[in-house]
């Protein structure tokens, strides 16, 4: 679908300047970027803010009213002089701004164009009053944890039983809404075999705080090992996964990245 | 302004176009032809109520501007939404 | 009592009783209570906005501070002090408390006191209406506040998403009252946009044009542009809502083809515009008093203004931001991923102006120029973590964290410390006396440390999932420090309550003008003003603030007569049918002027509000279109219908009482220069109108879309009874057109069977509507059946709803016009008339989008 809209061959910028990666180095480069710039723009703003307001407080001597400047109470508004400047830093900023945001759309484009179906592993996610069910392709169906191989990209299409949720599992910085009668479609890919946390980001009632799975990320070859002795099954607890569930409802805590 | 007479005859050109506008659906076009053309006449319709009755046409333009402002808000969030939809 | 005017209308009323002008004679002082509860004085209705608003400060307040304890530590299933559905409870009722009942009314406060007099006006353009949104916004709150006693009350959310909504999952009655109470609330700003649009379009002084209105009457005139498409676009969505949950239509159920995404593009439609809604008060403050205290003109003043102009149309055009994450499709996403970068460059430009503003001043650090001054700085911090948002990919991981609640509380709160500022710039033009500086000094000191010290922490933790209380064990003291801010903020307050309260009653004396270089009109009044502003007509044709006495005045304008110089009566929806005398040519004008001064005072708005109270409250419990079984079911109808009986009463009290606004002398007036004010009222509430039937169909096309088009059959499987009331409506139209000739001609008889038979018409159509009705609930078909159903049911329900509106006041006008009423003048007719044929316009387009499409 990104396709459509601009062909992937006709980017300008086919170097590095354009973070692709994994979710985690796109979110982290591009977050960088801006937290510099922001701190940046930030201070020398708020310190010029600062600087003047000193500078021209009242008894300084610095400040001036003369006779035909001063405010009469009672006079049609009008402005003062200095537009020159107004624009300047009006344009400056503009430049900063919108150059920032283009260059996180192309980022954007690669993101939304997502892993090509041969090379990731689909998983299909339900949110429901108050966890998480996710079926593999084989039909197998677990709740409360999703098991998938390192280094390989993941391809999640959520949905909802009942209200709107919000799938994330924050450390892998990948995040959608769980619609009810609409699917959404995110991907990621995990570097680090490990446990992380998925939780739930949009208010869903009283067990919203708690709606969280274990996500493990586990290396290549375990995982085949483990997914080859699954079988098709519709129940939303079955064997392999029924101790796993009970383990996951029972941590209440985000497990701390590994 | 506008004398009763003329009143009258928009009255009537309102109840003909109001059949018509039934009738076009037992015509026999295609789906989305008559939801133009029914469309339309309704359009028009509401535009003559505008115009004449509440004599829009004679009084300063910025009342229809007014009213405008509300239709493109609406039409806007219908179309956007709709289309974000496809 | 006998009517004290000769001839004239009042004598053509057919002798309803009243002693002209005796209202003011008996307008009681600011100490006596009763004085608050008729008042209707724009100045006191100010102060009354402020004062409630604070109230529910305190109380969304307190529910932070709930919320604060609970997230001292991450809290496991049981522990804390808050029950996970409390905590939900807690969440919700702040943000909606905080967003709807303080800060826009805080603000309107302010523009309710100050907003007239930056005009030159006496008053608001319809001062009753003005008492009458004060009332509803009360009562409103009082309704929410009930919601928590009955079952506990809203949980899902200030965002309310779909379907958590619904009482499938939400199942409290409280809830169903809190969403009830904000339709209440939704009526309050209508009237309350209507009647300030109307006014600073209208009611200028002299040579005071658009372009020349100060700043801060800016704001609040761009403010109420966006209220008022804005609300009614929420008006759609919580009537929609009510049903669901009241009714039992299915819109947002979990079944419905696109409910939940329905949801919030009906939400957000407004949400967005609502984040500048409440913000653009402060920038106005903030542009007041960054001009006062340097002494210095805004830089850049037309620039300024234009970058608000941008900002207030295109905060229509940027709401699917918020729905990033959502299925809408990655052309749309650019859009307004491009629309919202635009939105963000005017405020750029806003701030760089108000800083130059400062430059070669001299800066008197005051309590008001403290707190605007610091609610800049948290502005820019605000805006710059906006910027995160505004890109994509940034905003898809920081969607439902602490990010977002950490960037807009420094937006919104910023903007509340610009409106503290306010109320220390205000204070001693309200009460004539002084706050007492050094505390108001601390205040701020204290605010700015708490304020810092609570949500700063929360960018750090912005990885926190929002509405949750347990959380990543890490995050802890991060959240710690912000409790401790949280406390340290909200205990500042005490301080200016102290101060302020205090110094209302012992401060120093304030003089007309204690802010050397002020240059705004309100403080070129005495402090506090007098009850009608000016001692005599305030003119700026020379290019600077004059009065001109006001006996030079009255005679012009008894002269000009007509509906330009005529003393304004009280009309608006209600079409009120009494008239100023002034307009009357037989008066000598001395006498005109001296026994007609200005109403201030009508009760009616009071109790019409409690009336509307007891009406929703009455309908709270319903489910399925059903009451309770039992002794609740029976006291809640009997509320309901009582609630009615007052509501109704009071209206016809409103339409027959005498009351007459502000004589005014009409001066800027531009674009609807030479419309009356009633008619313009009148327009810019069906404007609104638009939007709230705009919004009714497209929730149905937005859902036809969602479901497949063609596969949607429509309803009743006859067309006839629809095309039937298609005939009736165009026939009703017709007859109301020929009720204004005959009004016009002065034919009396011609008027009467005219209205009569407007009425008998609307009658019919909604018979006709009942029997066809009857008809498909014999075939099975109910609101609850499905969606099309629903959607059937519901618009042309509110349809409906319009025309028995339209009927209660026609049945009105039919009955004066019997007693000779309407022939001097008949624009209670033609008002009447412009609704009438909105709700012929609008069933023109539900007819075949309902019966045939």
């Amino acid at each position: 679908m990104v396709t459509e809209l601009v062909p992937a061959a006709a980017f300008p910028l086919q170097s590095g300047l354009v973070p692709r990666g994994t979710r985690t180095f796109v979110f982290e480069s591009i977050f960088e970027v801006f937290l510099l710039l922001g701190t940046l723009v930030g201070v020398v703003v708020v310190g010029y803010m600062l600087y003047n307001a000193y500078k021209y407080r009242s008894g300084s001597g610095n400040g001036h009213i003369d006779d035909e400047d001063r405010l009469v109470l009672g006079e049609l508004p009008s402005g003062s002089g200095g537009g020159r400047k107004l624009f300047t830093s009006f344009f400056m900023s503009m430049i900063i701004v919108v150059s920032l945001v283009s260059w996180t759309y192309l980022t954007l484009l690669y993101v939304e164009e997502g892993p090509s179906d041969a090379e990731s592993l689909d998983v299909e996610v339900e949110g429901y009053q108050f966890g998480w069910r996710f079926t593999y392709p084989n039909g197998h169906t677990t709740d409360g944890v999703l098991r998938v191989p390192a280094d390989r990209p993941v391809q999640l299409t959520i949905t909802t039983a009942d209200v709107f949720h919000n799938f994330g599992i924050t450390e892998l910085r990948v995040k959608s809404d769980a619609i009810p009668g609409q699917e959404t479609e995110t991907w990621f890919t995990a570097d680090e075999p490990g446990t992380y946390t998925a939780q739930c980001y949009e208010l869903c009632g009283a067990g919203h705080s708690y709606m969280s799975a274990e996500v493990i990320v586990m290396p290549p070859d375990e995982y085949e090992a483990w997914y080859a002795n699954t079988t098709a099954d519709n129940a939303t607890a079955s064997e392999s996964s029924a101790d796993e569930s009970v383990a996951a409802k029972s941590s209440l805590r985000p497990a701390v990245v590994p | 302004m506008v004398s009763t007479k003329l009143y009258t005859a928009i009255y009537a050109v309102l109840f003909v176009s109001a059949t018509v506008q039934v009738l076009v659906e037992f015509a026999g076009l295609s789906y989305w032809l008559a939801f133009g053309v029914i469309m339309v006449l309704s359009a028009a319709k509401a535009v003559l109520v505008a115009a004449y009755f509440q004599h829009l046409r004679f009084e300063p333009r910025s009342l229809t501007y007014l009213v405008g402002i509300g239709l493109v808000a609406a039409l806007a969030l219908t179309l956007a939404a709709s289309y974000s939809l496809l | 009592m006998t009517d004290a005017s000769p001839g004239g209308d009042a004598a053509a009323d057919g002798g309803h009783e009243v002693a002209r002008g005796g209202d003011d004679h008996d307008f009681p002082g600011t100490g006596s209570i009763k004085r608050w509860f008729v008042t209707t004085n724009h100045k006191d209705v100010g102060i009354l906005y402020i004062v409630t608003s604070l109230f529910f400060l305190v109380l969304g307040g307190v529910l932070a501070w709930l919320m604060r304890i609970q997230l001292l530590a991450p809290r496991a299933l049981g522990e804390g002090i808050l029950a996970p559905v409390a905590y939900n409870q807690a969440v919700s009722a702040h943000g909606l408390l905080m967003v709807f009942w303080f800060l826009s009314p805080f603000a309107f406060g302010f523009a309710n006191y100050v907003v007239p007099l930056q005009l030159g006006a006496k008053d608001l353009a319809f001062p009753r209406l003005n008492a009458l949104s004060y009332w509803l916004y009360l009562f409103s709150g009082i309704l929410f506040g009930v919601s928590f006693f009955q079952g506990g009350t809203f949980s899902g959310g200030w965002t309310m998403y779909a379907p958590l909504n619904v009482p499938t999952f939400t199942p409290d009655v409280g809830a169903s009252t809190a969403v009830l109470a904000l339709v209440l609330f939704v009526a309050s700003v209508t009237v309350s946009s209507v009647n300030f649009l109307t006014t600073m379009h209208r009611m200028r002084a002299e040579g005071l044009t658009l372009r020349n209105v100060p700043l801060f009457s800016w704001t609040i005139l761009l403010t109420a542009w966006m209220m008022l498409f804005a609300f009614a676009a929420l008006l759609a969505a919580l009537l929609v809502l009510s049903s669901d949950r009241l009714l039992g239509t299915t819109y947002f159920a979990m079944e419905s083809p696109a409910g939940a995404l329905l949801w919030t593009h009906l939400f957000w439609f407004f949400g967005h515009p609502e984040v500048y809604i409440v913000f653009f008060p402060a920038l106005g403050v903030m542009a007041e008093v960054f001009q006062t205290f340097p002494g210095r003109r805004i830089v850049g003043r037309k620039w300024f203004i234009l970058a608000m102009v941008l900002v207030a149309i295109q905060s229509f055009a940027v709401w699917m931001h918020h729905m990033f994450l959502t299925s809408i499709n990655l052309q749309v996403k650019t859009l307004f991923m491009i629309t919202t970068i635009g939105i963000s460059l005017p405020f750029d430009l806003m701030v760089f102006a108000l800083i130059y503003t400062m430059l070669k001043g001299k800066i008197r650090f005051t309590t008001p120029f403290l707190f605007v001054f610091g609610a800049l700085l948290l502005f820019i911090i605000g805006g710059i973590t906006g910027v995160f948002l505004g890109a994509v990919v940034l905003d898809y991981e920081f969607r439902g964290t602490y990010w977002v609640v950490a960037h807009f509380h420094y937006v919104m709160v910023g903007g509340v410390t610009a409106l503290v500022g306010g109320l220390y710039y205000w204070f001693p033009k309200m009460t004539g006396r002084m706050y007492d500086e050094f505390l108001g000094k601390l205040h701020f000191a204290v605010y700015f440390v708490g304020f810092n010290l609570l949500y700063f922490p929360l960018f750090v933790a912005w990885e926190t999932p929002r509405r949750v209380f347990d959380y990543a064990p890490e995050l802890a003291p991060w959240h710690q420090l912000a409790t401790v801010g949280g406390f340290v903020l909200g205990l500042s307050f005490l301080i200016m309550f102290y101060n302020l309260f205090k110094s209302a009653f012992v401060g120093d004396p304030a003089p007309d003008n204690p802010w050397e270089y002020a240059t705004t009109a309100e403080w070129a009044v005495s402090s506090p003003p007098p009850l009608e502003n000016f001692d005599g007509t305030p003119t700026y044709r020379d290019g600077h603030l004059e009065f001109i006495d006001d006996g030079e005045v009255a005679p012009s304008e008894e002269r000009s007569g007509g509906p330009t110089g005529a003393a304004v009566s009280d009309g608006g929806v209600t079409a009120s049918a009494t008239r100023a005398v002034t307009a009357d040519a037989e008066l000598p004008t001395a006498e005109a002027t001296e026994v007609e001064g200005p109403s201030h005072a009508s009760i009616w708005p009071f109790v019409l509000s409690a009336g509307a109270f007891l009406v929703l409250l009455g309908l709270s419990p319903l489910q399925d279109a059903a009451f309770p079984e039992g002794m609740v079911g029976a006291a809640y109808a009997t509320t309901a219908v009582a609630g009615g009986v007052v509501t109704l009463g009071s209206l016809v009290a409103m339409g027959l009482e005498p009351f007459h606004g502000p004589v005014f002398e009409e001066g800027e007036a531009w674009p609807f220069a030479g419309i009356d004010n009633g008619k313009v009222g009148m327009w810019i509430f069906l404007a609104s109108d638009v939007v709230l039937f705009g919004g009714f169909l497209g929730a149905y096309v937005f859902t036809r879309v969602a479901f497949g088009w063609t596969g949607w059959e429509p309803i009743p499987s006859d067309p006839i009874p629809g095309l039937v009331n298609t005939y009736i409506l165009l026939t009703s139209s017709f007859t109301v057109v020929l009720a204004l000739v005959a009004a016009e001609k002065k034919h009396k008889w011609g008027l009467v069977t005219s209205l009569g038979a407007t009425f008998v018409l609307g009658i019919g159509f909604l018979v006709n509507k009942g029997l066809e009705w009857q008809h498909l609930f014999h075939e099975g078909l109910w609101l609850s059946t499905n969606v099309r159903a629903s959607t059937f049911f519901l618009t042309t329900g509110l349809h409906a709803a319009h025309v028995i509106a339209g009927l209660v006041v026609a049945l009105y006008l039919t009955a004066r016009a019997w007693r000779g009423a309407y022939l001097e003048d008949s624009r209670s007719v033609e008002y009447f008339g412009l609704y009438w044929h909105f709700v012929d316009i609008v069933w023109l387009f539900l007819f075949p989008l309902f019966y045939i499409l």
